[in-house]
């Protein structure tokens, strides 16, 4: 389904201009644009890192210069949906480390719980600020043939690529300054002051005007660029691990020229298994000793706070919508996808005998890996998917094919082709909430290919919610 | 703001390496010159030039086949951590780990630079486009320099970029004198003295400066004297040292690198300007690198080692 046409077969009014554009650059023009782009990345230096890519291994981000069109009064429903989800997911986090009341009500089996990796019990008893454990997060949705947006996951510990999302629009300005002056496209710039208010408001002891440090895993990692990115342009300190260092006094300090400067809030982008080798992994080398304790002790702010990530894994995601009812009393305004857990002998049922029919997915592995379509995977594959499942029901979901949307893209020299997108926004949550409009919309570059990863080749797009009713006519 | 260590350490080291691929371009343009202005039979080989880059100078280096040897040693040999290429790329994995506390055009100048050394430095090894490119390098850091100067605030982070430029060409200088006291010794006094020292003062982009200056002849000592002493130019060891002096004492708890700087300075005091034969100078050179080298383990120790 090709995402600017309506279900009537009609062109969307929202893409009406931008439809015009293409049709008057034709291919060389618009190669063109695309050529103007990809020098404007280098120049700007947007790259993102691939592992194991040996001598370069920082490389230019994937981009393609047509945009994705989402109407205005479509989105503010997402925008909703993705609101409520997170206050729902985050009192679900905050009961689980405290009360339990959603398992003693019933509506959460306690063996999933005690069961999963993600659960920290070193986090028990603590209430972050607002009772808010996912302040920075990132849902994945795809739009399905019947035009409606699904989540396909949450990211609730280090989501990545929003300084995407703002790079991609400045590209896309410079390259068709045209269309921004004529129509009504929602800016997404002021992610970042949000974020800084975000993260200023949990400081400790309402301390104003905080010291907020983003911590990265260091220079090799694949999003440094986005640490490096947000660190500036929220004016914050961009530290390792080893330029952090915690006190007796539980006092959380950086190593500067000056001497020991105090922090108060983190803005952590590692896993919560390497942040103190005091509590978790001993052999993490990019962690600070001493910061949970600090954290536990309210010396010092973590967003997203450890433990976050219990709600994300992707056998929690198929009780998301009966956590959504249980907490805000209300029905879900975006769906999920259907999705069986293997936990549950009928279902795994169900899944084993359908394994061509279905998107067989780990329940704990991020960035595409490990997931199988079963109508692509040859025969070995799905018996080796089949014998996982059976040896670890618990990590294992499955999920129908779903016939994502499509975008036009460019795919070579003298050719636009339809391809496959999702989205990513990016959902900022404490006294209030705020989302990006639109997100990252990634796409999978190869014919029919679903995987969208930048990891795994897939490009990208600038993503534009237009307001139809505010455009010049 | 206080400085993190860290990134301290990448800030100087950043401004080391663009100052080394600046100063290096610089003295490849400058012997590129000199090289057509000389006859073949005075037997000036562009062997001894691979020393600036601290590595034994290259012994089989006679006619094309040397000259193309050591300049792709210098130029485009990403083995070489010395080379042009080499050195950007440091440059730039130093700049793109401190963006938060460097202006954004700086980023973007840089890897303008790293585009340019990954696409065109292999055929500036070449006679036809070696011109360009390397005048292309120098430009670039400049502009470099030219967006700091207008866009930086006078943070510590823009005091250790300072430091670091600074003491690069302090060393470069030496270097380059080093290089000249070198041939000196291959082939003492041939009667192309003035051209040789000529091509120094090339190297170091102070000819019409020291001619405004001196407006004598260009004979040894004065030209020692200049880029040893002259408190006015630039890249001069001494204006150098005054910058560098400068610099350390905008940062927090200078007094150790302040003592080193004055090591440094009684190196250069030592310096004997008449000295005209090649071991005399080569020895005040070697000297002055030692005591450029303390400093620079100075500023190590006190600003980014814990």
């Amino acid at each position: 389904m090709d995402e600017r046409h309506g279900s009537d077969g009609r062109l969307r009014p929202s893409s009406v201009m931008l439809d015009q554009l293409l049709h008057d650059l034709g291919i060389r023009g618009l190669i063109e644009r695309q050529r103007a782009a990809e020098a404007e990345i280098q120049t700007m230096g947007i790259t993102f890192t691939v592992y194991s890519d040996g001598d370069n291994i920082d490389r230019a981000w994937p981009f393609d210069v047509i945009p994705r069109i989402i109407d205005g009064d479509e989105w503010n429903r997402v925008e909703a949906g993705l609101v409520q989800r997170l206050r729902a997911l985050n009192a679900f986090i905050d009961d689980l480390y405290n009360d339990q009341l959603i398992i003693t009500d019933g509506v959460f089996p306690a063996e999933l719980l005690a069961d999963s990796v993600n659960y920290r019990p070193e986090c028990r008893g603590v209430h972050p600020a607002h009772g808010v454990w996912a302040h920075i997060s990132g849902s994945d949705l795809v739009r399905h043939d019947d035009g409606e947006f699904y989540v396909l996951e949450d990211n609730l510990r280090v989501p990545s690529g929003v300084s995407y999302v703002l790079e991609n629009r400045a590209v896309t300005k410079r390259v068709f300054p045209d269309l921004f002056e004529r129509q009504s496209i929602r800016p997404v710039d002021n992610y970042t002051d949000e974020l800084n208010r975000l993260l200023t408001s949990i400081a400790p002891h309402g301390r104003r005007d905080p010291q907020v440090a983003v911590l990265t895993p260091g220079v090799f990692n694949s999003a440094y660029f986005e640490h490096s990115f947000l660190a500036q342009r929220m004016g914050a300190e961009l530290v390792e691990g080893d330029d952090l260092v915690v006190g007796p006094d539980d006092v959380v300090s950086m190593r500067t020229i000056e001497g020991l400067t105090p922090v108060d809030v983190i803005y952590r982008r590692i896993d919560d298994l390497f942040l103190d080798p005091e509590v978790f992994r001993s052999d993490s080398l990019i962690g600070v000793p001493g910061l949970m304790r600090a954290w536990r002790n309210g010396a010092v702010s973590i967003a997203n706070a450890p433990g976050a990530g219990v709600a994300d894994d992707k056998v929690v995601y198929a009780w998301v919508p009966d956590i959504i009812r249980y907490y805000m009393g209300e029905e879900p305004i975006i769906p999920n996808v259907p999705t069986w857990r293997c936990m549950y002998a009928d279902e795994r049922r169900h899944v084993l005998d359908n394994l061509r029919e279905l998107v067989v997915k780990p329940a704990n592995e991020s960035g595409g890996y490990g997931i199988v379509i079963g109508d692509r995977a040859d025969d070995a594959t799905l018996r080796q998917c089949a014998a996982a499942i059976e040896a670890d029901p618990r990590n294992w979901v499955a999920q129908p094919i779903l016939a994502l949307s499509t975008v036009p893209t460019i795919v070579s020299d003298d050719e636009v082709a339809p391809r496959h997108v999702d989205l990513r926004p990016f959902i900022l949550t404490g006294q209030r909430s705020f989302v990006t409009p639109g997100g990252l919309t990634r796409v999978a570059l190869p014919e029919g290919s679903l995987v969208v990863n930048s990891s795994q080749g897939g490009g990208s797009k600038d993503t534009w919610v237009v307001d139809v009713d505010r455009m010049d006519t | 703001m206080a400085l993190l260590s860290r990134v301290a350490d990448r800030v100087y080291w950043g401004a080391r390496y663009i100052e080394r691929a600046e100063d290096t371009a610089r003295v490849l343009r400058a012997f590129g010159d000199l090289y057509v202005d000389f006859p073949v039979a005075a037997g000036l080989t562009w062997g001894p030039l691979v020393a600036i880059t601290g590595e034994p100078p290259l012994t089989d280096d006679a006619g094309d086949r040397g000259e193309q040897a050591v300049l792709h040693r210098l130029i485009a040999d990403r083995s070489h951590p010395g080379s042009i290429v080499s050195t950007i790329e440091f440059a730039r994995e130093n700049l793109r780990t401190t963006r938060e506390v460097m202006p954004r055009e700086a980023w973007q100048a840089i890897n303008q630079l790293a585009q340019l050394s990954r696409d065109e430095a292999t055929r500036a090894v070449g006679r036809r486009t070696r011109d360009w490119f390397l005048s292309r390098v120098i430009e670039i850091s400049r502009r470099l320099d030219g967006v700091l100067e207008s866009t930086m605030t006078r943070d510590a982070a823009w005091h250790m970029w300072r430091l670091g430029r600074l003491v690069e060409r302090a060393d470069m200088t030496t270097r380059v004198l080093g290089v000249r006291a070198a041939a000196l010794l291959r082939s003492p006094l041939d009667g192309l003295d003035e051209v040789q020292w000529m091509g120094v003062l090339r190297s170091v982009s102070a000819l019409q400066m020291y001619q405004r200056a001196v407006r004598g002849p260009i004979e040894s000592s004065d030209v020692l004297r200049f880029l040893l002493f002259h408190e006015g130019f630039p890249r001069s060891v001494r204006s150098c040292l005054v910058g560098i002096q400068a610099e350390v004492l905008a940062l927090p708890d200078p007094a150790g690198v302040i003592a080193q700087v004055g090591e440094v300075v009684a190196a250069l005091d030592a310096c004997d300007p008449d000295a005209h034969d090649g071991w005399a100078i080569d020895a005040d050179m070697d000297r002055l690198q030692v005591a450029i080298a303390d400093l620079d383990r100075a500023i190590i120790a006190r600003f980014f080692t814990w």
